[in-house]
């Protein structure tokens, strides 16, 4: 089992992954602003800071995966992380995530969980 | 493996006591149709219309559209793992309804997205608007998850198509292209003065809405391996992506794959187009470095000089479509990578999430935020509420009249990646 710490602001992945080390934030921009902190400070990111076709200003919810274990800096996560940051400006300029009503947040909310799940499944972890 | 494809061009649709296609003309019993593809319990009712080309028709949101084809001869059936069992297909003979298709449309996640337009400033950016449409709208049952809404919906398509594409068993095509695949070394030996070219395909993998099935096997949980190109013709590959229109590859893009075709036309002559190594796009960067690496691995073990590379999706597939080309032009492989642009509003931002300067030459299918406003249509197939909140659609997008602006993402097929639209760009 990989030892990794959930970055997130996605109540659903929140409540499921509530048993391994987690941390929380208010919205998406500051999931993965938290996320370059752990990378500046020797965490690796394990998944993709952005999702594979849901665009950055649609989706509130991002969910990232960090090693628990912080070593030296590493520098393709940091490309990534501040990549992800600069599309998240870019995508937000144009426009700003809406105002979702609750049945499209819950479906938000189940594209980012279902996301983060294929990761930690693909880490050879259970479920 | 040789593959004659067998095209009966269809010219209209109607509905009629039997299904068949007579002179070009094809008829759908809508009832026996509908009993044919029904009898899954997660369903509640399905419905079907049709859309032709130039009829003030919107349909939306759109799931998937599937060419209607037929195995006459040659091993297995079409859509294995699906409608066939999972026999090797790509050899013999395949009838096909060129200008008719199956388009299914559904509901599944909230912000869904996907517009075709048989009219109007939207149809010139969608293929589907010159096609003869049978569109089948399949409603759930009350609260069936999602992810088993869109697998119900994705076999009624392909069992419509399948159902449509067995009229064109006994008629004659009016054309007939033949595709020859051989096995490598005696492709090596046939064609030994010709610089090797294979074509890397990427397929979405991402999960629930994002994914793509090769024999009816999830992407996401394959290592890249090789497939004859003639494969994909038969329906090897289909599309589980409901989510990014404009940049997603349906089942008929997979069927219609113009890399495939066009890799054949001066393939023996100028170049020998070896086949197609199909690769995933995962989440995770260690599977995306595994993929990679995979990649390079089998375009080494086919001692390749050049490979065209082919995206789905946008953001988080850039990295797959970098790391690729990173791997293979390090080898010395002269890369040619297909994918589009989010490049915002004015088109001045950066294309890709990622960049390389290995990546020399890049072909795209478009700026996916370019807005535009689609004019309300006499008839709306679907749901028009996702107008409202799918991507590149945003609060107030459905004005009163009917009329919607998006950015062309939302239009299924705009900036294709495999390069199945007409968009260019002209310089003054």
């Amino acid at each position: 089992m990989k030892p990794i710490i959930i970055l997130t602001n996605n109540p659903i992945v929140i409540k499921k992954y509530q048993k391994l080390q987690l941390i929380t934030q208010g919205t998406a921009v500051e999931v993965l602003l938290k996320t370059r902190d752990l990378v500046h400070l020797g965490h690796k990111l394990l998944n993709h800071p952005l999702a594979g076709s849901v665009k950055p200003n649609e989706t509130p919810y991002r969910s990232l995966m960090v090693s628990q274990n912080a070593e030296q800096l590493d520098y393709t996560s940091l490309s990534l992380i501040e990549g992800a940051i600069q599309i998240y400006a870019q995508f937000y300029r144009d426009h700003p995530t809406p105002e979702w009503t609750e049945k499209v947040l819950q479906d938000f909310q189940l594209i980012d969980l279902t996301l983060v799940t294929s990761g930690y499944q693909s880490f050879g972890n259970l479920s | 493996m040789r593959l004659e494809l067998g095209k009966i061009f269809i010219k209209d649709v109607q509905f009629g006591s039997k299904t068949e296609v007579n002179k070009g003309v094809l008829t759908v019993n809508k009832e026996e149709l509908i009993k044919k593809i029904s009898g899954d319990p997660r369903i509640a009712s399905i419905n079907v219309e049709l859309a032709k080309p130039g009829e003030e028709i919107r349909i939306i949101p759109v799931k998937d559209v599937i060419e209607p084809r037929v195995k006459v001869e040659g091993n297995g059936g079409i859509f294995p793992g699906w409608i066939s069992k999972v026999e090797t297909v790509g050899s013999g003979r395949t009838h096909i309804l060129k200008g008719a298709a199956v388009v299914t449309t559904g509901k599944v996640v909230g912000f869904q997205e996907g517009i075709i337009d048989m009219s109007g400033p939207g149809a010139e950016y969608t293929p589907f608007s010159r096609i003869n449409n049978v569109v089948i709208i399949a409603e759930p049952i009350e609260k069936l998850p999602q992810h088993e809404h869109e697998a119900a919906v994705r076999m009624i398509g392909l069992k419509a198509a399948a159902y449509i594409g067995e009229t064109g068993r006994n008629i004659q095509p009016d054309e007939v292209d033949v595709y020859e695949a051989l096995p490598f070394f005696e492709g090596t030996e046939k064609y030994r003065d010709l610089p090797r070219v294979a074509y890397v395909y990427m397929l979405q993998s991402q999960g629930l809405l994002h994914d793509t099935y090769v024999y009816g096997v999830d992407v996401k949980q394959i290592i890249p391996t090789f497939i004859y190109a003639t494969e994909v013709f038969d329906g090897a590959i289909i599309s589980g992506n409901c989510v990014s229109a404009c940049d997603k590859n349906t089942t008929y893009h997979h069927l219609n794959s113009p890399v495939i075709e066009d890799l054949y036309k001066y393939h023996g002559k100028e170049y020998n187009f070896v086949g197609v190594i199909i690769t995933n796009e995962n989440v995770t960067l260690a599977d995306k470095e595994r993929s990679s690496n995979y990649v390079a691995k089998l375009a080494s073990m086919l001692n390749l000089d050049a490979a065209i590379v082919s995206e789905e999706g946008f953001g988080n597939p850039d990295a797959d479509l970098i790391m690729n080309c990173k791997k293979l032009e390090v080898q010395g492989i002269k890369t040619v990578l297909i994918t589009d642009e989010y490049a915002g509003r004015d088109g001045a931002s950066q294309s890709l999430a990622d960049a390389n300067p290995a990546a020399t030459a890049v072909v795209t299918g478009g700026n996916a935020n370019e807005v535009i406003t689609l004019p309300s249509m006499k008839k709306v197939i679907g749901h028009v509420e996702p107008a409202d909140v799918i991507a590149g659609g945003f609060a107030g997008s459905l004005a009163k009249d009917g009329s919607i602006t998006v950015e062309i993402q939302a239009i299924t097929g705009a900036t294709n990646e495999l390069g199945f639209n007409k968009m260019s760009a002209q310089g003054y």
